[in-house]
């Protein structure tokens, strides 16, 4: 919850270089790499109403323009409107026995506006039926989109004419002679017309400019204004097409849908994150956060800083997953970072330069890319390669100023897995963790509480924020490949860059 | 940032079998139609109206001092019907609060002085800010994030 409410004071640096919070990273398993939300490719997943919780399939979402079908909200303040019952007295009143006649009208419980105001009429169902008032633009618009449309496909018949032609095994004679069917048809006498995919499309009529302007209404001067009547910018620009001037001409509006994302990594296009396709599910599919595979690191207590002199910060590292974890703390290092930044653009340069290269003097369809391709690999494999990236993501400098020191404790420290039921159970925080180091302070299951010396610089004004940081390293467990081939969870080593907020400096 | 640790004082408090700890202090009116499921922590002043409907909430919820919770009603034309208010499981309702709710799903953060309308249906996972009127019979679907007057999704 602290980080929902609280201010941002311990951030991660993303591969991209970017810095944010834990919980709005990613972590793709494939690449063994932090992702943020610059570095993944957003996709809509599914769409759905937020008010009655329901999907729509997106044919049907565009031809509904992206709102919902049923319900309203009101154009006076944009919260929902609710349909209200008003009962007519009986159809027949010299029959007392006769049902009492029920009309539905909508109304806003938050301004009051009722769609008896503008003159809406009461509908006998509850469930809508509401008049759909039409654009003046409509034709127009149509009109326009038609030809665009027409733009659209005809650019692609020619797109796919041509690359028919590139790769057509019969050469057609009449491309080699000059004698075009065109030509042929003028030869023997028949009219020549345009082939039907290189028709210009139709455009529409180009807007005509008016001279005429009505003259000035004289009630604008005569009346006096009432403000009250008059509609606000938000309130025009909610419905663009008639754009009111007046509050009586304010009708309902549909309420606009809301989309569900998942997220790709931009590396090797997997999925990082996938929610499930009920509206009002929160759970997912696919979550690979990076809260569930980076240790987590919170501030506990910190003592007053004062520049020049050492304070204590205590830090809390948890564990979050099933597997036994070492960290080690290194120092932050950010001109190292900016160095592999610069060698690996100008790795890239040659690689681009080695690639154009190596295309041009590669025969189509040669003996060494078939080889690779029918080899002895196994077929699982090749289908675990990963897909060429659509766009690949340049690592950046780490744009980040640190202003404090921080004495590194020597030699790692353990933390043992995520247990959920230790949570239950108060008596087991024994693990059998040997060689504590003396920065551990306290530890309890997967948490532990280290000690850090920090030092801020001596030039420090007191109207600054002390930044520190390091470099942690852990042993991130990889269960992904054991799964797939069978094989021992994978260990690796995985370096993240941590930054930490600590205030401002205390002034006697 | 850990959160810090907040004391209590025992005196003050009642626990129950299943953990609840429920301050003397609170107005709990027709508490046989109160259900708390768990871990449940009430604090000093706040009220609920289990006499004008059932009220249940999950586990570990935290319900703010001073918060009003008040199942709502709904108008009919022989009179008014209150309906039960439901709440899940590790929800926060922040000081002076006033829910009106109908429902009110798992993990939602309720922020203080906010007043919650008639009938309105909070889905899991999303957060009101601080000092938020949410106008009555409004759906605040999942994982948003609704704050101001009336409340609506800020602007990023």
């Amino acid at each position: 919850m602290s980080y929902i409410t609280g201010p941002e004071v311990v951030s991660y640096a993303c591969t991209c270089g970017l810095i944010k919070p834990l919980p709005k990273l990613y972590f793709c398993r494939h690449c063994s790499q932090i992702r943020c939300s610059f570095c993944v490719c957003s996709e809509v997943d599914s769409i759905f109403c937020g008010k009655c919780s329901e999907n729509i399939p997106s044919a049907e979402a565009t031809m509904k323009k992206n709102r919902c079908a049923n319900c309203l909200i009101c154009p006076s303040c944009q919260q929902e409107l609710s349909t209200r019952i008003a009962s007519k007295g009986p159809a027949n009143p010299t029959d007392a026995k006769s049902p009492i006649k029920k009309t539905y009208y909508l109304s806003c419980y938050f301004c009051r506006w009722n769609s008896r105001d503008v003159g809406i009429p009461d509908q006998p169902s509850a469930t809508g039926g509401w008049p759909q008032r039409d654009n003046v633009h409509s034709h127009r618009l149509q009109d326009v989109v038609d030809s665009y449309k027409q733009i659209m496909l005809s650019q692609k018949h020619k797109k796919e004419h041509d690359k028919k032609k590139k790769i057509g095994k019969f050469v057609s004679y009449t491309d080699r002679t000059g004698v075009t069917a065109s030509a042929l048809r003028k030869k023997i006498g028949i009219p020549d017309t345009p082939h039907a995919l290189l028709k210009k499309p139709k455009m529409p009529e180009p807007a005509v400019a008016s001279n005429d302007v009505d003259e000035l209404p004289e009630h604008l001067i005569t009346t006096p204004l009432n403000l009250m009547d008059i509609t606000t910018v938000e309130q025009r620009l909610l419905q663009p097409e008639s754009q009111p001037l007046t509050v009586d001409k304010l009708f309902p509006v549909r309420k606009q849908l809301s989309i569900k994302k998942s997220l790709r990594c931009r590396c090797c296009e997997r999925n990082v994150s996938k929610p499930e396709f009920n509206p009002s599910s929160v759970k997912f599919k696919i979550q690979l956060f990076a809260y569930f595979h980076i240790p987590e690191v919170r501030i506990v207590s910190l003592s007053p800083l004062v520049e020049g002199v050492p304070s204590e910060l205590i830090l809390k590292f948890t564990n979050p997953t099933q597997h036994q974890t070492t960290i080690t703390l290194l120092n932050l290092d950010l001109a190292e970072q900016e160095n592999y930044v610069k060698e690996l653009t100008v790795s890239e340069v040659a690689e681009c330069l080695e690639h154009s290269l190596s295309l041009q003097s590669k025969q189509p369809g040669s003996l060494t890319s078939i080889s690779v391709g029918s080899g002895s690999q196994p077929s699982s494999l090749l289908s675990l390669t990963p897909r060429q990236p659509s766009i690949t993501v340049k690592p950046r400098k780490i744009e980040q100023h640190v202003n404090c020191d921080v004495e590194m404790p020597e030699g790692a420290f353990v933390l043992p897995p995520r247990d959920d039921a230790a949570e239950y159970d108060e008596s087991s925080d024994v693990h059998n963790v040997e060689h504590d180091p003396k920065h551990v302070v306290w530890r309890k299951s997967n948490k532990a509480f280290i000690k850090l010396l920090v030092v801020p610089n001596a030039n420090l004004q007191a109207n600054q924020d002390v930044v520190c940081g390091f470099s942690m390293e852990h042993i991130y467990t990889n269960i992904l490949v054991a799964t797939m081939e069978n094989k021992q969870p994978q260990k690796s080593h995985h370096r993240v860059r941590i930054f930490f907020n600590l205030g401002k400096i205390t002034r006697e | 940032m850990e959160l810090e640790n907040i004391y209590y004082n025992k005196h003050e408090y009642v626990e129950t079998a299943s953990g609840n700890k429920v301050c003397r202090q609170t107005v709990l009116c027709g508490s046989q139609n109160i259900i708390l499921q768990g871990k449940v922590i009430i604090q000093a002043d706040a009220i609920i109206r289990g006499d004008l409907a059932n009220v249940k909430t999950g586990r570990y919820c935290i319900i703010s001092k001073e918060a009003v919770l008040r199942p709502p009603y709904k108008k009919f034309s022989k009179g008014v019907a209150f309906f039960p208010l439901s709440i899940g499981d590790n929800v926060f309702i922040g000081e002076k609060t006033l829910i009106n709710a109908a429902q009110i799903g798992s993990y939602v953060h309720i922020g203080k002085n906010c007043v919650i309308g008639r009938r309105c249906i909070l889905r899991d996972c999303c957060v009101i800010e601080d000092n938020s009127v949410l106008a009555p019979e409004t759906v605040v679907p999942p994982f948003s994030r609704y704050g101001g007057s009336p409340a609506a999704k800020p602007a990023k």
